[in-house]
């Protein structure tokens, strides 16, 4: 491999694992932004996911789009059993929340271990073959869902910026009690950021799942980049995510191919400290 | 107030020395079994803890007689986690309920508990590589129950043979005591047979993506990737990055369940990859039985692991049959000079010449090929000489 396609090759990998990474980031930090609590069973959703997607496409054999949907749509309620029944009765206390919803992810992961047992799974790719982008060979699926994350992103940008209910999110997310005062029902726009960061998951699951395998454990690496990307970016901000989320993944594409695996850890968490010494809410996060 | 509490407490504690007690009571035969049930490594952790549980299935139809009592073998399960303190904490736990023999799995998580099995004298079965650190003479009770990083003296010497383009090796490992043992074993077999190591590269068990290791081993032109103590979804994701980048040589790929190994890499991928050290269809009456009783209880594919398992708990409850006692010590002797008919065809614990005592399972290797989109048995590998082992293992 030259020298020129070794750094193509190491940019698109970094571009395309940022995505991805973001796209898992992008549902925890919505509900950080609106609801100030992190989900951070947000990687046991994201692993149900892939396995929904698993039974419905390959053996029930349902399109892999109306399977896409109906697994939102599942994932979704399973997020609102968890807004509804866990976190609201904390009154969505941060820390509550957050051991809590440790505490029901392990016990989501272990009984996923007891029900799917212990063999990994892959959806089959719905994007097959191979490309190449100035001469260095990259799967039609790692683009594929590259665009996929490009697009979902701009869609969740249009969705918060341009309606009338991403309206009220944003204005829960400034001020939850002035919000209420001007009629938004808090309680709904809780429903709403939970469907939307679950629906987030379930793609996530979907295609890391393709990309990757399905396994009980399959969230825990991504949810890890996910909280320094939350970190870097600014818990709640979807641009800082967006950013981190990119810059994380050349990191580590760049320091994984030059150095080794173990290198990429240390050098993210060694920026993660920089920032967070620099600027403690990282790029675009709140105010204390 | 403070009278419930104490009293609780009293009962709480006639209840634990009850049930204590009971672990160690007579007719049952306890075996400790330290697996991975949750978390990375779960995936081996439940082949190995089905196996277990197929074995004493069988066994306690008719169960086994010592000292004119008849017993049942009673497997307790604890879950390591693949954590080494929760590993140790089970140990703790175990020596204080009175268990004398252990089946453990996953070396990270049995390791750390051979220098205090050895010191309580307590038998242990270890399911994993680890080399020298779990099995020498400093530690006569504690066996390797399948071959691991020492099957590479059997695989090197018959790759070389069977395919002489392979001039330039490249190992990938995980980064832990399965892959730095792993690796070790693996390089010097590989310059010792005049082959040049061009790449000895580690990744972090479970990672995500696997493009970064793979775009480091495809530069430096391997004919040969050797997976070494890759394990699980690993070695199917590390396959598919090669193959998408160009990789075209040969891969091999050891522990695996090829079906699996095959879904995650894609068939394409898998093609012309050969996976030394697993059952790629049953070969014996004894691996179809284990196939069919698996496949029939938890249905298709059966982890490799599975089968690596299936003979350790006969041939303990054998050895101690034949020493007719309990007595570890006496259980460790026996159990080193047992000849059994595995599933694998005849299995001893040898390797002296490698860690100093006969600790080490040796039987014959199962190899299989992937090839137009099935998977075939290419050939059984039989064991090597202990003279072959030594010079192999020359530095």
């Amino acid at each position: 491999m030259g020298d020129l396609s070794l750094i193509i090759q190491m940019f698109m990998t970094g571009i395309i694992m940022g995505l991805i990474y973001m796209l898992v980031a992008l549902g925890i930090t919505l509900i950080f932004g609106v609801m100030r609590i992190v989900n951070i069973i947000h990687a046991e959703l994201t692993m149900l996911a892939a396995f929904f997607m698993y039974y419905m496409f390959e053996v029930w054999h349902i399109p892999f789009i109306i399977a896409l949907i109906l697994c939102s749509a599942v994932i979704s309620l399973i997020g609102i059993f968890f807004q509804r029944y866990l976190y609201k009765p904390l009154k969505y206390e941060i820390l509550n929340v957050l051991i809590i919803a440790a505490g029901a992810g392990t016990a989501v992961r272990s009984a996923s271990w007891i029900i799917f047992g212990p063999i990994a799974r892959n959806i089959s790719t719905v994007f097959p073959g191979m490309i190449r982008i100035l001469g260095t060979p990259v799967s039609m699926e790692r683009v594929a869902v590259a665009l996929i994350c490009v697009a979902l992103t701009i869609a969740l940008y249009i969705f918060l910026y341009k309606t009338k209910t991403g309206k009220s999110l944003r204005a829960v997310e400034q001020d939850s009690e002035a919000a209420a005062v001007l009629g938004i029902s808090v309680d709904r726009v809780y429903v709403i950021v939970f469907i939307v960061s679950c629906s987030l998951a379930a793609v996530a699951g979907a295609f890391t799942g393709m990309l990757f395998a399905v396994e009980p454990e399959m969230g825990n690496d991504p949810f890890l980049k996910c909280i320094m990307i939350l970190m870097i970016g600014g818990m709640g901000s979807i641009p800082g995510a967006i950013l981190a989320g990119l810059l994380l993944g050349l990191i580590d594409s760049f320091t994984e191919t030059l150095f080794g695996g173990e290198m990429a850890f240390i050098i993210g968490f060694a920026l993660l400290m920089l920032i967070l010494i620099i600027r403690p809410r990282g790029f675009f996060g709140y105010e204390a | 107030m403070k009278k419930v509490i104490i009293s609780l407490i009293g009962v709480f504690l006639a209840f634990s020395v009850f049930f204590g007690a009971s672990l160690v009571a007579a007719k049952e035969f306890v075996v400790g079994s330290n697996l991975v049930l949750s978390g990375p490594g779960a995936d081996g952790g439940i082949a190995v803890q089905r196996a277990v549980e197929r074995t004493t299935e069988i066994m306690n139809k008719e169960g086994f007689t010592v000292q004119g009592e008849k017993y049942t073998v009673n497997p307790v399960y604890y879950d390591s986690k693949y954590v080494p303190a929760e590993s140790v904490a089970n140990l703790e736990k175990m020596l204080s309920g009175g268990i004398k023999f252990i089946y453990s799995m996953g070396s990270g998580a049995t390791v750390p508990l051979v220098e205090k099995t050895t010191v309580a004298k307590v038998f242990m079965m270890a399911s994993c590589s680890g080399s020298d650190h779990l099995t020498s003479a400093k530690y006569p009770y504690s066996f390797r129950v399948y071959p691991c990083n020492e099957a590479a003296f059997a695989v090197y010497p018959w790759l070389v043979k069977t395919y002489p383009q392979i001039k330039n090796v490249a190992h990938v490992n995980p980064s832990d005591e399965a892959g730095f043992t792993e690796s070790e074993t693996r390089v010097k077999c590989a310059k010792n047979l005049g082959l040049k190591n061009v790449a000895n590269e580690f990744f972090k068990r479970g990672a995500t993506d696997y493009y970064p290791v793979a775009t480091r081993l495809v530069g430096t032109k391997p004919d040969l990737i050797d997976f070494g103590g890759t394990a699980g979804r690993d070695q199917g994701l590390l396959a598919k990055a090669l193959r998408e980048l160009g990789y075209k040589g040969l891969i091999t790929v050891h522990y695996s369940n090829p079906a699996v190994f095959s879904q995650i890499a894609g068939a394409d991928n898998a093609e012309g990859v050969l996976f030394p050290n697993s059952v790629a269809e049953p070969q014996t009456p004894g691996q179809q039985e284990a196939h069919d009783w698996y496949v029939k209880k938890y249905g298709p594919p059966v982890p490799g692991m599975f089968y690596d398992n299936v003979d350790p708990l006969f041939m303990l409850v054998e050895a101690v049959k034949k020493a007719n006692s309990f007595d570890p010590v006496k259980v460790s002797e026996v159990f080193r000079n047992l000849q059994w008919n595995s599933i694998f065809g005849p299995m001893y614990m040898g390797m002296e010449s490698l860690y100093g005592l006969k600790s080490s399972a040796c039987r014959p290797i199962p190899t299989g090929v992937f090839k137009n989109g099935q998977l075939k048995h290419l050939a059984t590998i039989p064991w090597p000489s202990d003279e072959a082992v030594q010079k192999l293992n020359a530095k």
